[in-house]
């Protein structure tokens, strides 16, 4: 015991010079932020700046006033869509990678075909959306050319819709990293004792491989669902005047309103939402977490 | 000593770059358009100023800059309705106009317009002028449309856009007849709000810059908008995509606003600074602006000899009647209000 002190004691000094870079960037760059953002969301707007103040009327504007909650409700609709279809998507594409794809080496070259737009700005990425999608897009002419239509289709481009295939474009590589890592960490006995036993594939998939890779599918929902939740870029660019989310409130309330307080109070909400999620994810991924040994 | 032999390089990086800054640098936060090549290089050849260019989408992005810390910019060009709002906030700094070139030669509704000189004190110096009038394209809007009741016609649904900006207000409210648009009642507001929420499902997108709203008018995305006068109708013209577009002034009338130069508070480049804002009303500086951007120069004395007739004619160079017959933009009575009812437009489902 008197023996471990002193290795603790020893070591304090290099340990806390090891750490004191990242755990002092931590408090600067993100504790000490956080802070302020919470205290100016007590602040009050007076024309034309702002003034320090103590009043929850910040709070209260923001559930009382519908264009706020028509927002964060339209923001969560919108993240949870995309999360479900990345998750749809990203799924099979992992699994197939995985266990269908026979050889190592094309193994590799898909999976860094599918992370490999994320090299790619993602400016330029949804920006590309609207070419594909626009009325005279790639998409339209080609639906054109091959005769299922004369007149161009304007219901691709500048809705919730487009917002929906464009976040779910983007995001897919967050779905199917983690589910690509849980189910290669799969026994493979694990699986071939399923089959010996007379399980059918089927069964084998939901009784052991969809457990054992519960994680993965939590961790990449997980991500998909806040990066989501708070994309600004999409709503501007292949949104219509229906497309506005939180993070272009958030940016008007800072920008144009130069309304910080207020802005303050809805960064503050938004990010007790996210904190909830991510509170409820790690529970999840707790409670399905499967024992093996 | 040690530390100081440590921090040496790192000291000399300070003074490079310091003297970097010495070699006149001028920071100008502006429009898109504004800072083009035929200004900043016969610029800085005159006056030794190197200018660096930050563009913004909309006017309100200059005080929410300068809020955020605005320590990297000397020059910023709002429109004169939100001149006022950035002197009350206490982002910018007087301007002597005796120190202002040509100043005299302004048009003096300009340059002596109230927004500008607030308490006989000279905050502004105006820069370039033009309107915000329709576009549409004739081929698909039949007739000859005269009023802003085309922007709310169930006939082109789905082909409407709008400047993405609380001045969607003053379109909605001279619509609906009233005059007073830049103090409207409460009252007047919700009848504003209400008709702006029906044109929603007619609206395909609120366009947020020029460029866009070019894109949306060559893609054949939108017919009719709201549009900078000349800057659109002259770049999806200049496209040749096999069809026009045209320009008009409704009869609630068109939209009118002034950009003007103004001074950020303690600006470090305070020389160069001025010598941009006299530059600006030269003619060199007056008719490449206008050239480059379409608009019209605010000194008509100074672009008397660098712009043909016709150019002049088209620019309404000297025809200050031309103000009179638009609403000329000011800052609301109550901007906050104004901004949370466009936002609450935008929010609407």
């Amino acid at each position: 015991m008197r023996g471990k002190s002193v290795l603790a004691r020893r070591s304090a000094l290099p340990v806390l010079g090891l750490f004191a870079l990242p755990v002092g960037w931590a408090f600067l760059l993100l504790i000490v932020p956080y802070g302020i953002m919470v205290a100016i969301s007590f602040w009050t707007r007076q024309f034309p700046l702002f003034v320090p103040d103590f009043q929850f009327g910040n709070y209260l504007q923001l559930f009382s006033d519908p264009q706020y909650y028509t927002v964060i409700l339209r923001t969560a609709k919108i993240a949870a869509l995309v999360t479900l279809a990345a998750t749809c998507l990203g799924y099979p594409l992992a699994y197939y990678l995985v266990f269908v794809i026979k050889t190592e080496r094309l193994r590799a070259l898909l999976y860094m075909l599918v992370i490999v737009p994320l090299w790619v700005s993602y400016l330029l990425r949804t920006y590309t959306w609207k070419t594909i999608l626009g009325t005279d897009g790639a998409l339209n002419s080609a639906l054109k050319w091959l005769g299922v239509i004369d007149q161009p289709i304007s219901l691709f481009l500048y809705n919730q819709w487009s917002m929906v295939i464009t976040l779910t474009y983007i995001f897919i590589p967050f779905v199917v990293m983690p589910v690509f890592a849980a189910l290669e960490n799969i026994p493979r006995n694990l699986i071939e004792a399923s089959e010996d036993l007379g399980v059918r594939p089927f069964g084998t998939f939901l009784r052991v491989i969809l457990p054992l890779s519960a994680g993965g599918v939590i961790s990449g929902a997980t991500v998909t669902f806040c990066l989501a939740f708070g994309d600004f870029v999409a709503p501007v660019l292949v949104g219509g005047p229906d497309g506005t989310m939180v993070a272009n409130l958030l940016q008007s309330q800072f920008g144009a309103a130069l309304n910080w307080p207020l802005g303050s109070a809805l960064a503050t909400v938004v990010l007790l939402i996210v904190m909830a999620l991510l509170w409820l994810s790690a529970r999840l991924d707790r409670a399905g977490r499967v024992a093996l040994g | 000593m040690k530390a100081g032999k440590r921090l040496a390089p790192f000291a000399l990086g300070l003074v490079a770059m310091a003297h970097a800054a010495a070699a006149q640098d001028l920071n100008i936060l502006t429009w898109e358009g504004y800072a083009p090549e035929t200004i900043t290089r016969p610029f800085a050849e005159a006056s030794g100023c190197n200018i660096t260019a930050s563009y913004v989408g909309s006017n309100d992005d200059f005080a929410a800059k300068l809020a955020a810390g605005g320590g990297v910019y000397d020059i910023i060009t709002p429109s004169s309705d939100t001149v006022p709002l950035l002197s009350q906030a206490g982002f910018v700094d007087p301007i002597d106009p005796a120190a202002v070139e040509n100043y005299a030669g302004i048009y003096p509704e300009f340059s002596q317009s109230p927004a500008l000189n607030l308490d006989g004190i000279t905050w502004a110096v105006p820069l370039i002028w033009g309107s915000v009038s329709l576009i549409y394209r004739p081929d698909m809007v039949p007739g000859t449309p005269d009023s802003i009741a085309v922007l709310f016609d169930p006939a082109y649904a789905g082909k409407i856009s709008m400047w993405d900006d609380k001045s969607a207000i003053y379109w909605a409210a001279r619509y609906l007849g009233y005059e007073n648009i830049f103090d409207l009642t409460d009252e007047q507001l919700e009848a504003v709000k209400a008709k702006l929420i029906e044109q929603k499902p007619l609206v395909r997108k609120y366009w947020a810059s020029a460029g866009e709203l070019t894109e949306l008018m060559a893609n054949q995305e939108v017919y009719v908008s709201n549009a900078w006068t000349g800057l659109t109708f002259k770049e999806v013209n200049g496209l040749n995509k096999g069809f026009t577009v045209a320009e008009f002034n409704p009869k609630e009338k068109s939209e009118g606003w002034m950009d003007s130069m103004m001074l950020v508070k303690g600006t470090p480049n305070q020389e160069c600074a001025m010598k941009f804002i006299s530059y600006m009303q030269s003619a060199e500086g007056q008719c490449a602006l206008a050239a480059s951007t379409g608009y019209f120069p605010v000194n008509p004395g100074a672009v008397a000899a660098c712009m043909d007739e016709a150019t002049k004619k088209e620019r309404q160079v000297g025809n200050i009647d031309f103000v009179k017959s638009l609403v000329m933009w000011q800052q609301p009575a109550r901007l906050d209000k104004y901004i949370e009812v466009w936002n609450a437009v935008k929010a609407a489902p």
